[in-house]
């Protein structure tokens, strides 16, 4: 078997790992020839994220047969700040099962692999209603503005606008954007949406990849789960599933 | 007329005295000759050097009553507290790690033992059987401190001895193993504060240990749980002893667990404390202490043997009657004796929650107000959507 995968730099990896810590603390990776995949919730199953890293996204990629690697993010995340922004990180698994990690032109690690115990995760299904892409800034703006008051966001959407809003015993938050504000590139509507998310969940994941991605689109429903949806350049898509909170 | 606390803390004292005036000379000597239930008992008191001793009464026979609580249900607040109070309690200062001297040893011994087994101690001085039951302090009969002990060879529980001679099983897996060997828990706890278990041995106040051991073996059974299916469907339970009042109530849902407890105070008002946790568990130590983690294993016992995971609301309601606090025990007692009462099935939480309420004098719009898993209900999963 051979498994090889050589990015063109490190932040990358920061942003897949930085993700997946928002939800677990180990994870097992599935890399295909078509790339490296990742599927986990957080173990209160609030959470999904699901990531698609394409072969065209590597420098390099090689992977002749299915291979699962499972690692501890924490140990994993260490070793990757030992790099530079440019340097080059290639991952491979060893004979004696471990994991390679060459970072940048001389540093190599070897880390241990562990059991994996994934079993597979299937999507939500769900017709998404509304589609609202939000720069990455803005985003984490209103959640910052939101959480002065409340734990929880509220969006509501429709043909001409996207209101985001959250309810506390201390008062009320409420912030517009207008179609055609640059702020907000996107807005589809099929149908008026007006759903809520734990702000908590929500603020771990954009602190995480916001940084990185230029934008984020938000597809959801109401009292549906909503979809965030990180472009970042060189790996693809980021998902990030988040069930809602619904007042029974 | 109903008796108040006063009244009820007043009967059991002039009980007590009563008693004493028949056998006070067996208690108020330097010398005590009886048959342990087993019991020991750790002290807090000074940690890391602590007291700690053997509790005996001045009678030979079987006294295991005495000290355990697993058969106290159905007893009256009097009658438990009279066991406590028939004990004498010998203490002698112990660092917490020099588990290796004799007399810790002799000690551990006899807490393995199946049953009651003789023992004499003598005291420095005459213990005092004198006691006050001010609803507060916990109750003990007279306290002496020891000169010397001695305990009478006893038959040892095969499988306390075998955790107890295993060097390399890990304390926490040492009290599950027994559990599920199905040792009482309040044997189990006393071999633990014992300093019986583990890789390094150490006492631990009995205090801790009770706490320690309920949440040690109760995160096991939920880490069980959180794996089985969803519960089809919402139940309700109930049941009262000694002043307290349980409800249980239960409904389909990923594991969630609230404790929550209200209590009347001399003026009538109502204190409440209040606890949730779900898969990730506490985060911090409890508003209802030791309270939570009895519960919690009475709850995560039941959910084991239904093969079932679910969303799980406790609460308890203390009355004035409950004028002596006895111990935790009667906590997850308690919970477990609901938990064996034919359920109330019902279509769900609200319907459930007000079905508890009825045989409570606190009402609903109280306990939703101080509850945290009222608001993380409201939190679907991803998995509900499936």
């Amino acid at each position: 078997m051979v498994f090889s995968a050589k990015t063109g730099g490190s932040e990358e990896w920061k942003a897949v790992i930085s993700a997946i810590s928002t939800l677990v603390e180990e994870a097992t990776f599935e890399a295909t020839g078509e790339g490296i995949a990742f599927r986990g919730m957080d173990p209160s199953h609030v959470a999904l994220i699901d990531i698609a890293w394409p072969n065209s996204a590597f420098e390099k990629y090689v992977c002749d047969a299915d291979v699962k690697f499972g690692v501890r993010i924490d140990e994993f995340s260490k070793l990757i700040k030992r790099s530079d922004k440019k340097d080059n990180i290639e991952i491979s698994i060893s004979e004696d099962k471990l994991l390679l990690v060459t970072i940048g032109k001389n540093k190599k690690y070897k880390m241990r692999l562990i059991e994996s115990s994934a079993t597979d995760t299937p999507l939500p299904k769900i017709t998404y209603n509304a589609k609202v892409g939000v720069t990455s800034a803005e985003f984490d703006k209103i959640l910052g503005d939101i959480q002065v008051v409340s734990e929880y966001l509220s969006i509501n959407a429709n043909p001409t606008k996207a209101e985001f809003s959250g309810r506390g015993d201390s008062g009320e938050a409420i912030i517009t954007l207008e179609k055609g504000m640059p702020e907000m590139p996107e807005l589809e509507i099929k149908e008026d949406s007006n759903a809520t998310y734990s702000l908590e969940y929500l603020n771990s994941i954009v602190k995480a990849v916001g940084t990185v991605a230029g934008t984020v689109v938000c597809e959801y429903s109401s009292k549906m789960p909503l979809r965030l949806e990180f472009k970042v350049a060189n790996i693809g898509r980021i998902h990030f599933y988040l069930a809602p909170r619904v007042e029974s | 007329m109903k008796r108040t606390a006063t009244d009820i803390r007043k009967a059991i004292e002039s009980n007590w005295n009563e008693y004493l005036s028949r056998y006070g000379n067996l208690f108020s000597s330097n010398h005590v000759d009886g048959s342990t239930p087993p019991s020991v008992f750790v002290g807090a008191y000074g940690y890391p050097k602590v007291l700690v001793g053997p509790m005996l009464p001045p009678v030979h026979g079987d006294t295991m009553i005495l000290d355990l609580p697993e058969k106290w249900t159905g007893k009256s607040l009097e009658d438990i507290v009279n066991y406590r109070l028939s004990l004498v309690r010998g203490i002698k200062p112990v660092k917490i790690d020099d588990v290796g001297q004799k007399y810790i040893e002799s000690l551990q011994e006899m807490s393995m033992s199946e049953k009651s087994t003789d023992a004499e101690m003598e005291l420095v001085k005459n213990a005092s059987p004198t006691v006050s039951i001010d609803g507060d302090s916990p109750i003990f009969g007279p306290i002496g401190e020891i000169k010397s002990a001695k305990f009478a060879n006893s038959s040892s529980d095969k499988n306390m001895q075998r955790t107890f001679y295993d060097h390399d099983l890990l304390a926490n897996d040492a009290l599950v193993e027994l559990y599920n060997r199905g040792i009482e828990i309040s044997r189990i706890q006393k071999c633990f504060s014992i300093g019986m278990f583990g890789k390094t041995r150490k006492l631990v106040p009995t205090r801790w240990s009770i706490t320690a051991t309920d949440d040690i073996i109760s995160k096991s059974l939920v880490e069980k749980i959180t794996e089985y299916d969803v519960l089809d469907t919402s139940l309700v339970f109930s049941y009262n002893h000694l002043g307290n009042f349980f409800a249980v109530v239960m409904f389909p849902s990923r594991w969630m667990f609230e404790m929550q407890e209200a209590w009347y105070d001399e003026q009538g008002n109502i204190g409440f404390g209040s606890d949730f946790e779900d898969i990730k568990g506490m985060t911090h130590y409890p508003e209802t202490a030791g309270a939570h983690f009895a519960s919690r294993l009475a709850v995560s016992e039941y959910l084991t043997e239904k093969k079932a995971q679910a969303a799980v609301m406790v609460l308890r309601e203390i009355r004035p009657e409950y004028a002596v606090p006895v111990g935790v025990w009667q906590v997850r007692e308690g919970i477990r004796m609901a938990l064996k009462q034919k359920p109330l099935e019902v279509s769900n939480f609200q319907e459930g929650l007000d079905f508890a309420c009825k045989k409570l004098s606190i009402g609903k719009k109280e306990w939703l107000a101080h509850s945290k898993l009222y608001l993380a209900k409201k939190q679907k999963s991803i998995s509900d959507f499936f």
